[in-house]
């Protein structure tokens, strides 16, 4: 069983204060810390654990710059055998699309039979980019799966619908299948994992590599421009209540009562 | 030439889901904007009934009747609207950005070589060029994008970002076109569906609700919420993350895709607002929000908020409902 596995460097603003940068096209991003995507990180726990069971090989790519390096270390570490980081200062500023061609081009010239990727990242929430890998590579794909079963060339799993409804669906392999969060449990890793991985090669491919032009990566690529990007107004809607921590909670329990929550 | 505007019906179960007339209410006006009239594609299984209302809300109805529409296959979706669109471009498509279509647009877009914004929340029309608001970064950024090649549009829309009202008009034509679809076999299969799990509470009847999301830390005090949640006398319920962690079961989630809830009072602690949650407590008229972070987009549904860390705030506030009660 051969599987591939896409992941994204991103920075984490799910608590971050963001502000807008200077050219107005996106958030200023130096001061964020950055990291796997949560939703991939599910993805590889569930690759490590179906080759655990099965056998084969997984295989970890993502379209990164040079600092994502750590996090590609941290998958081998987690159970991967190798890792490949697809960059070029040409790919910055890839849209979801330029990403796929990207990736399809460097997973078409090896061997697959599954890859798998988060359903979204969470910084241009698209979820975008699972889907087009497998149109390009022509091959079938879902998203939002859990409960995965891979048997006689075929992967069986639920998928999620809205409602708490699922649906059980089978497709044939090579697929690509992006994973909803929580269908594992990523394991801790441990010192020893860590240590075994500090010096293993992650090499890193360019453009000529996947036989890409410039033109056909980052902006020039790319189908979506972004004109502008802008926060919207802090607590609009909400009446804020201030004060001493005392107050406040004096005060939110009289809320409470009024409209109906304390019974 | 003119732009010819589509919209996607979606169906489920025998019914058209309610985000088909949101995606028609965007089309409308996109229709009205770009001096065109809006098309509706219907891809089912014995649907006259179904393209019968549609019709009465747009001018004309695209119908392929096969009984493999009768769910929703991304992969049959995929290769009828493809051979239905490859010839009527210049097209926009308009999708509702259910987790039906999550698996049909990326592919859909890549085989029409569309250009695909997802999960739209407004558009407008520019000097004829076409834009779309979305949000990106955690839905803390509003970003207004635009497309390259404005030939081929594929979008799919917020769900209950577009609020439908009946046109009324005279009724629009019926177009029956024949299956598209050859007799190679599928890749990818429809079972069964599978329905949720029943708990042991019912957070969709509850009037009070405490909600506990990804703020409320790693590893979080569950009883603390609990203790607060039976002061209020309410239920405990929660966002995505905190069931991903296995903190609660699966059925204390609210959401698009966990339980949609209706009570007086929804108080949400550490629940940023990601519009899939927001999509589970639209019909809560008092929403209140305690989040440390301030631009968090609960806030913006919110009636009442706090901004103050979880752990200061909930016991005291525990208390004071105690003395309330006597």
């Amino acid at each position: 069983m051969e599987i591939v596995v896409c992941v994204k460097w991103r920075p984490d603003t799910s608590e971050a204060d963001l502000t807008i940068g200077s050219g107005g096209k996106d958030i200023k991003k130096d001061g964020l810390d950055y990291d796997i995507n949560e939703w991939d990180r599910f993805a590889i726990e569930e690759a490590v654990q179906i080759k655990e069971k099965m056998g084969g090989k997984v295989t970890v790519v993502s379209v990164a710059p040079e600092d994502a390096e750590e996090m590609l270390r941290e998958t081998l570490a987690r159970g991967a055998d190798e890792a490949f980081q697809l960059w070029d200062d040409a790919f910055e500023g890839s849209d979801g699309y330029a990403v796929a061609r990207i990736l399809a081009n460097f997973i078409k010239a090896r061997p697959y039979d599954l890859i798998l990727t988060g359903t979204l990242a969470d910084d241009d929430c698209g979820g975008q980019v699972g889907g087009m890998l497998a149109a390009l590579l022509g091959i079938p794909s879902s998203t939002l799966v859990s409960k995965i079963e891979v048997r006689d060339g075929k992967i069986r799993f639920n998928r999620e619908l809205e409602g708490g409804l699922y649906e059980a669906v089978d497709m044939d392999l090579p697929a690509v299948v992006s994973v909803a969060t929580g269908l594992n449990e990523p394991r801790f890793v441990s010192i020893r994992a860590v240590r075994k991985v500090a010096s293993a090669e992650i090499p890193t491919v360019g453009l000529e590599d996947i036989g890409l032009d410039e033109a056909q990566v980052g902006p020039s690529g790319s189908r979506i421009l972004i004109e502008n990007v802008s926060m919207p107004p802090e607590g609009e809607g909400a009446e804020i209540i201030r004060g001493a921590v005392e107050e406040v909670a004096a005060r939110l329990a009289e809320v409470l009562k009024e409209k109906g929550g304390i019974r | 030439m003119t732009k010819n505007i589509y919209v996607l019906a979606e169906h489920r179960k025998g019914h058209l889901r309610d985000i088909t007339w949101e995606a028609i209410a965007a089309g409308r006006d996109l229709a009205a904007k770009f001096g065109t009239e809006l098309a509706c594609i219907l891809l089912g299984s014995e649907v006259d009934a179904m393209a019968e209302k549609l019709s009465r809300e747009c001018s004309k109805v695209l119908v392929v009747d096969d009984p493999i529409f009768e769910t929703f296959n991304s992969e049959a979706y995929t290769k009828a609207l493809a051979a239905i669109l490859q010839g009527r471009c210049p097209f926009i498509l308009l999708m509702g950005n259910s987790n039906s279509v999550l698996d049909l647009a990326p592919g859909l877009s890549v085989v029409l070589d569309a250009a695909l914004a997802t999960d739209c929340a407004a558009f407008q029309v520019l000097d004829g060029r076409l834009t779309a608001l979305r949000q990106m970064y955690s839905y803390k950024v509003n970003a207004l994008i635009s497309f390259k090649d404005a030939e081929r549009v594929c979008a799919t829309l917020r769900v209950g970002a577009f609020s439908y009202s009946p046109a009324g008009g005279p009724t629009g034509t019926i177009e029956r076109l024949d299956s598209p679809l050859g007799h190679e076999p599928l890749r990818k299969r429809f079972l069964n569906y599978v329905e949720a799990e029943k708990g042991d509470i019912d957070v969709a009847g509850a009037d009070i609700i405490v909600s506990v999301g990804r703020g409320i830390g790693d590893e979080p005090d569950m009883e603390l919420f609990e203790m607060l949640a039976d002061a209020m006398g309410g239920v405990l319920a929660c966002s995505r993350p905190i069931v991903d962690k296995s903190l609660l079961p699966k059925y204390h989630q609210v959401g698009t895709s966990g339980v949609e809830v209706k009570p007086k009072v929804y108080l949400a602690l550490g629940i940023s607002g990601a519009f899939q949650h927001l999509g589970g407590i639209k019909g809560s008229p008092v929403i209140i929000a305690i989040n440390k972070d301030a631009r968090a987009p609960i806030f913006r549904v919110a009636q009442f908020g706090v901004v103050a860390d979880m752990y200061q705030i909930v016991p005291l506030l525990t208390e004071k409902i105690a003395e309330i009660k006597g």
